[in-house]
């Protein structure tokens, strides 16, 4: 049973008032250890110079995107296995099965509660504590 | 009048083309002859483009979903949803123009859900760091908004009050006679 307060979590989006939503939400859930960058670039450069557990990026964005951000990682051995969530606008078969073949670990459709939020993340990391 | 002579006929102005942005919705169009129209109570709409492109958009949330459990719902997603489908078209965020209509009060003792759903807008606009350009927040009528997204020109028609709290009333309506209904204002 993982302590929340001892994951590092990063949050991607291009959308400030989002990346404040999200981590509101990881606080209600223990979370503690929280870094936030606006697009894929920034968010490979965040993991590669401070890697996480877990990392929560939006699908839509400019520059890197959150396929490119998720491929990205999971070629880069020292953070490969990084627990990955896609956050997508609209439930999106096509790139959620896309998102699977790259590896990512779990999607969130948005809008989302913070329950699912929760239950997203203990899908990968076991019941939270 | 001389025969012969050419009579004065008033110059051909086609018809816009309106596009009816419900509840929940959001609607992208670019061209001269597109107008997206919605009527808000205590919902907003936000009307975006991209002055170099000449597209734009309105969306129309119901709450402005921030806080709780119910956090991350409507006024955010809303505006994601028409940021992300500008964007997609090739628009540029620091290009964006911004403006907001609605959120009215309509009765008294209720809770103001107008009065947050504008307090959202607004916010966001700052957090996101976008050109507010103009627009018409709260007050205590219902309103029916014209967008013209190539020009950004936005067309406000106050219902009158009676008007407003029919409106209020049959949310769902999708048309409220408004014809002979209160000021016309330009943004």
């Amino acid at each position: 049973m993982p302590a929340s307060s001892s994951l590092a979590c990063l949050v991607v989006d291009d959308q400030q008032t989002m990346r404040s939503l999200v981590r509101t939400g990881l606080q209600q859930l223990g979370f503690r250890t929280i870094y936030e960058a606006p697009d894929g670039e920034e968010g490979l450069r965040h993991m590669l110079s401070r890697p996480v557990h877990l990392v929560i990026s939006d699908y839509n964005m400019p520059k890197l995107d959150g396929l490119g951000l998720l491929r990205a990682i999971r070629s880069h051995p020292p953070i490969q296995k990084t627990a990955f969530i896609m956050l997508t606008g609209r439930a999106d078969k096509e790139l959620v099965q896309r998102a699977v073949q790259f590896g990512v670990n779990n999607y969130l459709v948005k809008p989302f509660t913070v329950q699912t939020l929760k239950e997203k993340i203990e899908a990968i990391f076991g019941v939270l504590a | 009048m001389t025969f012969g002579q050419a009579a004065s006929v008033p110059a051909y102005e086609p018809e816009p083309r309106k596009i009816h942005v419900i509840q929940g919705e959001f609607h992208v169009a670019s061209g001269e002859d597109v107008v997206l129209t919605t009527i808000l109570g205590s919902c907003v709409a936000a009307c975006i483009r991209d002055p170099a492109l000449g597209i734009g958009g309105m969306n129309h949330f119901l709450l402005p979903g921030e806080a709780g459990d119910e956090g991350m719902r409507y006024g955010v997603q809303s505006m994601e949803l028409l940021m992300n489908a500008l964007l997609r078209r090739g628009s540029r965020r620091e290009r964006l123009e911004v403006k907001l209509f609605g959120g009215a009060h309509l009765f008294d003792g209720l809770s103001d859900v107008g009065g947050q759903n504008a307090a959202f807008a607004e916010r966001f606009v700052r957090a996101e760091g976008l050109q507010y350009v103009g627009g018409s927040l709260r007050g205590d009528r219902a309103r029916r908004i014209q967008y013209w997204p190539s020009s950004g020109r936005a067309r406000q028609i106050l219902l009158a009050p009676t008007e407003s709290r029919v409106f209020a009333a049959e949310r769902r309506a999708p048309a409220v006679k408004a014809d002979d209904a209160g000021a016309l204002e330009l943004f």
